[in-house]
């Protein structure tokens, strides 16, 4: 799967402007430091929209507490919506960033240097907000502490049984562990930014935060030791995560959910969507902070690569559900199948064949996966026909289950998509104010890249 | 605002001084804590320590009118607060069982849009102000012998009414008196008058048929004999059934009686006299009219079938087939000597319906009407328009309406009074077969209102003694001799007047009607019915009986216009397309449902919608059918016309999808006797010995269990309102529900297992499956499984994640939404008045917590309550749930599967004994009997020829 | 009182050979300063194993161990009911809650062992003050010796860096 990303054809990362230790630092630091060498306009008119959105979201959030959660648009038998497939899809995002730091470390990518930072800093923000729509969608969201194991007047305990209960804590823990992770792995990064600054609060700032790294080979050796072991335990953290998403439908037993293939079919999912959003934010990046010479045309290739994996991968899977209900011989599993290529939601599930399964098999060609437009179109196009899947999975199963006098179908409210598309706002609100305090980009594995690359 | 939902006075600015005055004089400011038992003495149903032990519910009995009819009924009270209404087993119209009108009667009593105080056109009045107006109203009447009195209620049965009545009349010789109900038996009054040459009402006695044939008849349809004949019917129907009841039903649209027959075949309303001229020429062995060959052969079969079953087949007429038809019907029971008795009618109204709103109208017209009383009637509503009694009624000088609602005719009237509850009032009621039944209050009145009583008191004039007074002469005067307190406690006690029912009339042989075969229709008719939900109208502000399903459509809030798809497709017309219905001036606009087993050329819609004054519920809902009404054919207006305007519309529905495609019918298994007899089981017969991997848990005190008999549900909703009222189940409204939403604990669901078969209906509360898909899905532990085996939901626990739900393949749990029953309320639900109908055992549940149905269990810890004090186990049959004791042909049991000796436990060893979706391992203890039919096996020949 | 030598040079491949030249040499190796991670320079130095995955691993199976305690504890002994049917230890479902939080656990262990190790945080620290050592950070690779005592010895320290590839020398004293 997507870790089966052949070597570059080219062994050097980098174009020439970029590979000299100083170039790095300025590069990756002129824009914190000196506010040079960035996109400042740019800057001011994302942060605007963002932050409009982010308004919206709140609005949202007000209005749903104060009213109910009835403002979505679910009913009785659909009693999960779009706030659930909006989780899943974020949660999935939120994946790649440990996942291209961490698995990409193990498999001696070396490419992943110029772009695991800003992958991680999306991880951050995307579980986070990925966190925030299971409350959003508790009929009582300020009881959600409920599911913590604590000593309470009820003398009850969370029912450790419930897939809800393992979400909860993977998310919370991997939320955490990545932080820690990000954080760890920047601290050298904050040295140079204190070495750098030259007044007195931004030195006092980042040099708060580096903690007072000096670089020391002592230093370096423990924080390798680190660095490397998270690494081992990113992955199966990683990978446990959206298992456990995988199960919040698989340990059920409903005609479409209760299937094996859950867990590994989320994890390849949430990889497909997380690195289809990792390329829409390196274009970004690389445009917004003029960052070419670290992030190459070569980089794109790599990504497309794995997505054009992934995306057989989830071929593949596809068709294993379809198998699996036929052969599974269970009577609502084969409705549900008929349901989902001619039922009410039809034209939604063949938008999502076509954008998962077809348009990424444009990958093959070599002009498509070196030319960044066309990567980050496809990019965007598998980031929708990702959610599109998740709410498939929501609501095809719900809509269409065991007896048919429940039959219903779902209708999403404008709260629905409100929430939706705000949540984005809020995650380029955050995104762009990280930008704005720390380095985009991971200067000293880059340096190491670079001193690697000049001796092998 | 429709001046209905006003609290008097209209608008502040009608406060003055005297509005003031008045309102404290009123009783307007009414607070629930007034709530009181009645100053006279009311007998409790079963025993009770001295005085009332708050929080204890107490059950009085008492009965209900339906359409005039008495049926006997057991109000629950707890601390002077009716909140349930439980049917009396000694009443033959109940038979310890309702129907969904008693049931909602709850909702009824604490309607907040009631009338409150007397009131005039524009102003709040006293009772006194009235009563002098009357008073000098009355002199003048007096003056010319009454000749300006006209008198207008619905169908009276209560004989203490009926001796006022009759008392004013010979008081006032010239005045009259006018009763109608617009849900009218005239036809079958003027058919036994064509046969016998008399007014009788027959009575068939279903538990002695073996073959019934059903003319559009609809005895298991919503009506005042409803239950009895359900309960008739089930006993025939039952495995052990010697012999096993067969019906055959014929019939324009589909009634509860067509699904639940054998066979049943789609007729136009016209050539049902044709079927029935077939099917007598068959028995006699004349020459048949002409009919189409598969409706000639079903009456062949018919025929022989009824021939061949002689003395125990019996010939039903619908109300809506003409006089001739039913003295043909009357004819050929006598042929048939069928098992039907006559009595004379127990109404006292003489000259039928018809006749008097034509005399009434006539009356208007020349001005003779100088004092109109409408006395719980609705005239200027539901009458046929050609009478056009909305205009004339206006008119009048002195015209007085008392009712429970200001309605469209109070509008129309000088005086519009409140009328008591039949649950605040003391009165008696006749059943269908005559059965006398006191009527006695359980609460004061909670407005300033009075009772009919009290009117005609007021009009006679005297000093007028008080209801329970007048109740009791009546009474007293026909007992000769003995101990009268002592019988009238015990009739208190009982509900029924001991052996009053009516005596059987000795007939002679009926006459033969010669009835000419009619001419198949050309253009589309419309056929007109009574509503399963509102009846008449009625109970259009009934927000229970707005939100109960309608039996085959599962439409609530409203109906539609009904097309067969061969009609559909004919004019081009799509499902829920709005569609325009007109014939003369009058029009209909309401959404077309295409139904299968919808007899082409005629389109069918029930009366009973379009209210304009029924309240916050009931204004605006569906379309007033009563316009297109004439009174020369009150139930089939033919030749109209129809357009389709194109606009699909969403129309609340709480079921979308009936039919069971291929493999599909295991949801719902169909057998024949004979099947059964061949040792044929339904699937998910032995569900619990499938294998598994989880230790047995074992339930050493009680199991509870459920199970229904799918057989004899015929789809009444009686459960549905009954569970609704005892555990405060909300109403949600319409809009909630188009959204698919719905708050029902028990849900009918009903299949079509085979187009060519009539559909079924499937009872579904929670199974309470002891390897629960809800339960280990929970984070916060709020679905938990108790000792007993009930799977039980905790409220206060529960944080709303929903997974409970959506792991449910029965799909049985239900969600607030929003605060339905906490601050959210639909309309004006949350008004005091409402709160008061909450049933003080079961919680009101809170926004964003998962609900469902809990087996009753507070009903069962008050068996075990009673148990505990003597110290013995819970007997079987002392813990009912409200759905099985609103059962009117016993659908339901309940019981402890872990005593051998329970009924529960031998239904459970039925050969056709199945558990739902019993395959996925839930091991449900809700489970059921598969339907059985007894096809005619000729009519199988026929199908497969 | 310790005299510090320290020498910087050009490049990281400079710094790594001298640095594992100096013991044969005589010389001790104290540290070595580099902007980024060099493979083999902490041996060269000296820098001994450390504990950092043992931490992990115990801190890790600890969390993990008393969370499985907690769910065995609530869900058996505390308050047992029943759920669908399920056994009260549902150990495969038990699973995934202690796994989460044990390798949040084990992280967290790490860290601290990091830092016991490196002696971070510690924001201040005599090197700062060496002229230009801010550009260790950025592209300056800096290799520090235990300075000979004696003045000869020094010289010819000086000298022998020089021949490495030394660009500046300083002489530093904590």
């Amino acid at each position: 799967m997507s870790l089966q990303a052949e070597p570059p054809e080219i062994e050097r990362w980098t174009e020439p402007p970029g590979r000299s230790y100083l170039a790095i630092s300025e590069l990756v630091a002129a824009p914190l430091l000196e506010r040079r060498q960035w996109r400042w306009r740019a800057w001011w008119i994302a942060f605007g929209i963002a932050s409009g959105l982010t308004l919206i979201m709140a609005i949202c959030m007000s209005w749903l507490f104060a009213t109910g959660v009835g403002i979505f648009g679910n009913n009785t038998t659909i009693v999960w919506g779009l706030p659930i497939a909006d989780y899943v899809w974020w949660i999935g995002i939120g994946n790649a960033g440990t996942l291209i730091s961490s698995m990409l470390l193990l498999m001696r990518q070396r490419w992943r240097a110029s772009i695991n930072r800003f992958a991680e800093a999306m991880t951050l923000f995307a579980a986070t907000i990925a966190g925030l729509f299971p409350i959003m969608h508790l009929g009582r969201p300020e009881y959600f502490y409920w599911l913590l194991p604590y000593p309470n007047t009820m003398v009850v305990w969370p029912q450790w049984r419930s897939a809800l209960i393992w979400d909860f804590w993977a998310i919370s823990s991997y939320i955490l562990f990545s932080i820690l992770f990000w954080y760890v792995g920047l601290i050298p990064d904050l040295a140079t930014l204190r070495d750098r600054a030259k007044t007195a609060f931004p030195r006092s700032f980042y040099g708060a935060l580096a903690l007072g790294w000096r670089g020391s080979a002592r230093h370096w050796y423990f924080y390798e030791h680190y660095h490397l072991t998270m690494a081992c335990l990113a992955v199966p953290l990683v990978v446990s995560l959206h298992s456990v998403v995988g199960m919040d439908f698989a340990a059920s037993l409903m005609p479409g959910w209760q299937e094996s293939i859950f867990p590994p079919y989320f994890v390849v999912g949430a990889m497909y969507s997380g690195f289809a959003m990792v390329v829409l934010l390196t274009a970004l990046v690389r445009w917004g902070f003029n960052l070419q010479p670290l992030i190459t045309a070569e980089h794109f290739n790599v990504m497309a690569k794995i997505m054009l994996a992934a995306s057989i991968i989830m071929g593949l899977s596809y068709l294993t559900e379809w198998f699996a209900a036929w052969y599974h011989g269970e009577r609502a599993e084969r409705w549900l199948v008929g349901f989902e290529f001619t039922g009410g939601y039809a034209p939604v599930y063949w938008c999502m064949l076509l954008f998962n399964c077809i348009v990424p098999q444009l990958f093959w060609f070599v002009r498509i996966r070196c030319s960044i437009v066309a990567v980050v179109v496809i990019a965007i196009l598998i980031n929708v026909g990702m959610w599109l899947e998740r709410i498939e999975i929501v609501w095809n199963t719900l809509s269409h289950d065991f007896l048919p006098s429940m039959w219903r179908i779902f209708i999403p409210t404008f709260w629905d998509w409100a929430l939706l598309f705000s949540s984005l706002g809020f995650f380029g609100f955050l995104y762009l104010l990280l930008a704005r305090i720390f380095p985009m980009v991971s200067m000293h594995e880059t340096r190491r890249l670079i001193y690697e690359e000049s001796h092998q | 605002m429709s001046q209905v939902k006003q609290h008097p006075p209209a608008s502040p600015s009608a406060l003055n001084r005297r509005a003031a005055l008045k309102l404290l004089g009123s009783g307007l400011a009414l607070t629930l804590s007034s709530c009181g038992r009645p100053h006279e003495e009311i007998v409790p149903y079963v025993e009770m320590p001295e005085g009332l032990v708050p929080g204890v519910p107490m059950k009085f009995a008492t009965t209900l009118a339906l359409a005039g009819y008495g049926r006997g009924a057991l109000a629950i009270s707890v601390d002077g607060r009716p909140i349930k209404i439980e049917g009396n087993p000694r009443h033959p119209a109940s038979l310890g069982a309702t129907d969904v009108f008693a049931e909602a009667e709850i909702m009824s009593l604490y309607d907040p849009d009631r009338a409150k105080a007397p009131r005039t056109k524009d102003d709040v009045v006293t009772w006194d102000a009235f009563a002098q107006a009357l008073f000098a109203q009355m002199q003048q009447e007096k003056a010319r012998h009454g000749a300006g009195l006209r008198i207008v209620t619905g169908r009276i049965t209560s004989p203490t009414l009926l001796r006022q009545i009759n008392a004013l009349l010979t008081q006032y010789p010239e005045a009259r008196w006018y009763s109608y109900e617009p849900i009218s038996d005239d036809a079958a009054f003027d058919g036994s008058m064509l046969a016998y040459g008399r007014r009788l009402a027959a009575l068939p006695r279903l538990a002695d048929a073996a073959v019934v044939l059903s003319l559009d008849a609809d005895p298991l349809g919503a009506g005042p004999r409803q239950i009895a004949d359900a309960r008739a019917f089930s006993q025939r129907r039952t495995r052990q059934a010697q012999p096993f009841l067969r019906l055959y039903t014929v019939e324009p649209e589909w009634t509860l009686t067509g699904a639940n027959s054998d066979h049943r075949l789609a007729l136009h309303p016209d050539l049902i006299r044709n079927f029935a001229l077939a099917v007598t020429a068959q028995m006699q062995g004349e020459n048949a009219p002409d009919l189409p060959d598969p409706v000639a052969h079903f009456a062949k079969i018919c025929a022989d079938d009824l021939k061949a079953n002689k003395s125990k087949a019996l010939v039903l007429v619908g109300r809506r087939q003409p006089p001739e038809l039913h003295a043909l019907g009357h004819w050929l029971n006598a042929q048939l000597n069928a098992p039907v008795d006559f009595i004379a009618p127990a109404d006292g109204n003489p000259l039928g319906d018809a006749q008097a709103l034509q005399t009434l109208s006539r009356d208007l017209d020349d001005g003779r009407v100088e004092t109109l009383a409408i006395v719980g009637a609705n005239p200027v509503y539901d009458t046929p328009a050609d009478l056009g009694l909305a205009h004339k009624i206006g008119k009048v000088a002195f015209s007085v309406h008392l009712g429970l609602h200001e309605n469209e005719t109070a509008d129309q009237c000088s005086w519009r009074l409140p009328m008591s509850h039949t649950l605040e009032s003391w009165s008696d009621l006749r059943a269908f077969d005559g059965t006398a039944s006191i009527v006695q209050p359980l609460i004061l009145p909670l407005y300033d209102s009075r009772q009919a009583h009290d009117l005609l008191g007021l009009m006679a004039g005297t000093i007028a003694p008080s209801a329970y007074d007048l109740v009791r002469q009546t009474w007293q005067a026909q007992r000769s001799g003995g101990d009268f307190d002592t019988w009238w406690k015990q009739t208190l006690h009982d509900g029924v007047v001991a052996n009053s029912a009516a005596a059987r009339v000795a007939t002679g042989a009926p006459k033969r009607p010669d009835v000419k075969p009619a001419q198949a229709a050309r253009g589309l008719s419309l056929l007109l019915g009574a509503d399963p939900s509102v009846w008449d109208g009625r109970f259009a502000n009934n927000a229970w009986l707005q939100e109960c399903p309608h039996p085959f459509t599962k439409e609530v809030w409203g109906h539609g216009i009904y097309l067969s798809p061969g009609d559909a497709r004919r004019l081009n017309i799509a499902d829920r397309e709005t569609i325009e219905v007109w014939h003369d001036s009058a029009s209909l606009r309401a959404p077309a449902r295409v139904r299968e087993g919808q007899a082409d050329g005629v389109i069918a819609v029930e009366l009973g919608y379009g209210r304009t004054r029924a309240g916050a519920i009931g204004n605006g809902i569906g379309v007033n059918a009563y316009p297109l009404r004439t009174t020369a054919s009150p139930w089939l207006i033919s030749d109209v016309s129809l357009r389709g305007t194109g606009e699909i519309r969403n129309v609340p529905l709480l079921q979308h999808n009936f039919d069971l495609e291929g493999d599909g019918k295991d949801l719902y298994p169909v057998l024949t006797l004979a099947e059964l007899a061949q040792g044929k089981q339904p699937p998910d017969h032995d569900y619990e010995n499938r294998p598994t991997l989880y230790a047995k848990v074992n339930y050493d005190s009680y199991a509870w269990a459920m199970v229904i008999d799918t057989s004899l549900c015929i789809g009444c909703n009686a459960c549905v309102v009954a569970c609704q009222a005892e555990n405060n189940v909300p109403v949600i409204g319409p809009e909630e529900v188009a959204m698919g939403r719905d708050m029902h604990w028990l849900r009918v669901d009903r299949y079509v297992p085979d187009p060519e078969r009539p559909p079924g209906f499937q009872p579904v509360p929670c199974m309470h499956c002891e390897q629960a898909p809800c339960e280990p899905v929970c984070p916060v532990a709020a679905s938990v499984h108790d000792g007993e085996g009930l799977n039980a939901q905790v409220y206060n626990r529960c944080i709303g994640t929903r997974f409970c739900q959506s792991n449910c393949p029965y799909k049985v749990r239900r969600f607030n939404w929003f605060g339905y029953a906490d601050g959210q309320e639909y309309a004006d639900l949350g008004a005091d008045s409402v709160r008061a109908s909450h049933n003080p055992d079961v919680t009101v549940r809170g926004r964003g917590v998962m609900e469902k149905c809990t087996y009753c269990i507070q009903r069962i810890n008050r068996a075990r309550h009673h148990a505990e004090i003597v110290d013995q186990p819970i007997p079987d049959g002392a813990v009912v749930t409200a759905c099985q004791a609103a059962c009117p042909t016993r659908a339901i049991t309940f019981g402890n599967r872990n005593s051998k000796a329970s009924a529960i436990t031998a239904l459970r060893r039925e050969p056709h004994h199945y558990a739902l979706l019993g395959h996925l391992g839930t091991r449900p203890r809700t489970t059921y009997l598969a339907r059985l039919r007894n096809p005619n096996p000729a009519m199988q020949e026929k199908a497969q020829a | 009182m310790t005299e510090v030598l320290l020498a910087e040079f050009p490049g990281a491949a400079a710094l790594l050979e001298t640095a594992r030249k100096a013991r044969p040499a005589g010389y001790r190796p104290l540290d070595a300063f580099t902007p980024f991670a060099v493979e083999g320079l902490a041996e060269a130095v000296g820098a001994r194993g450390s504990h950092v995955r043992v931490a992990m691993f115990i801190g890790g199976v600890a969390i993990a161990a008393m969370a499985y305690a907690t769910e065995y504890f609530s869900a058996v002994i505390d308050y047992p009911i029943n759920s669908g049917g399920r056994p009260l230890n549902a150990w495969p479902a038990f699973m995934l809650f202690p796994f989460a939080v044990g390798i949040f656990g084990a992280a967290v262990s790490g860290l601290i062992a990091l830092f016991m190790h490196s002696g971070l945080p510690g924001l201040h620290h005599a090197i700062f003050a060496v002229p230009g050592f801010e550009r260790v950070s950025q592209d300056a690779f800096l290799l520090a010796l235990d300075s000979p005592r004696d003045e000869a010895e020094l010289q010819r320290a000086r000298d022998w860096l020089r021949e490495a590839g030394a660009l500046a020398i300083w002489e530093i004293k904590t």
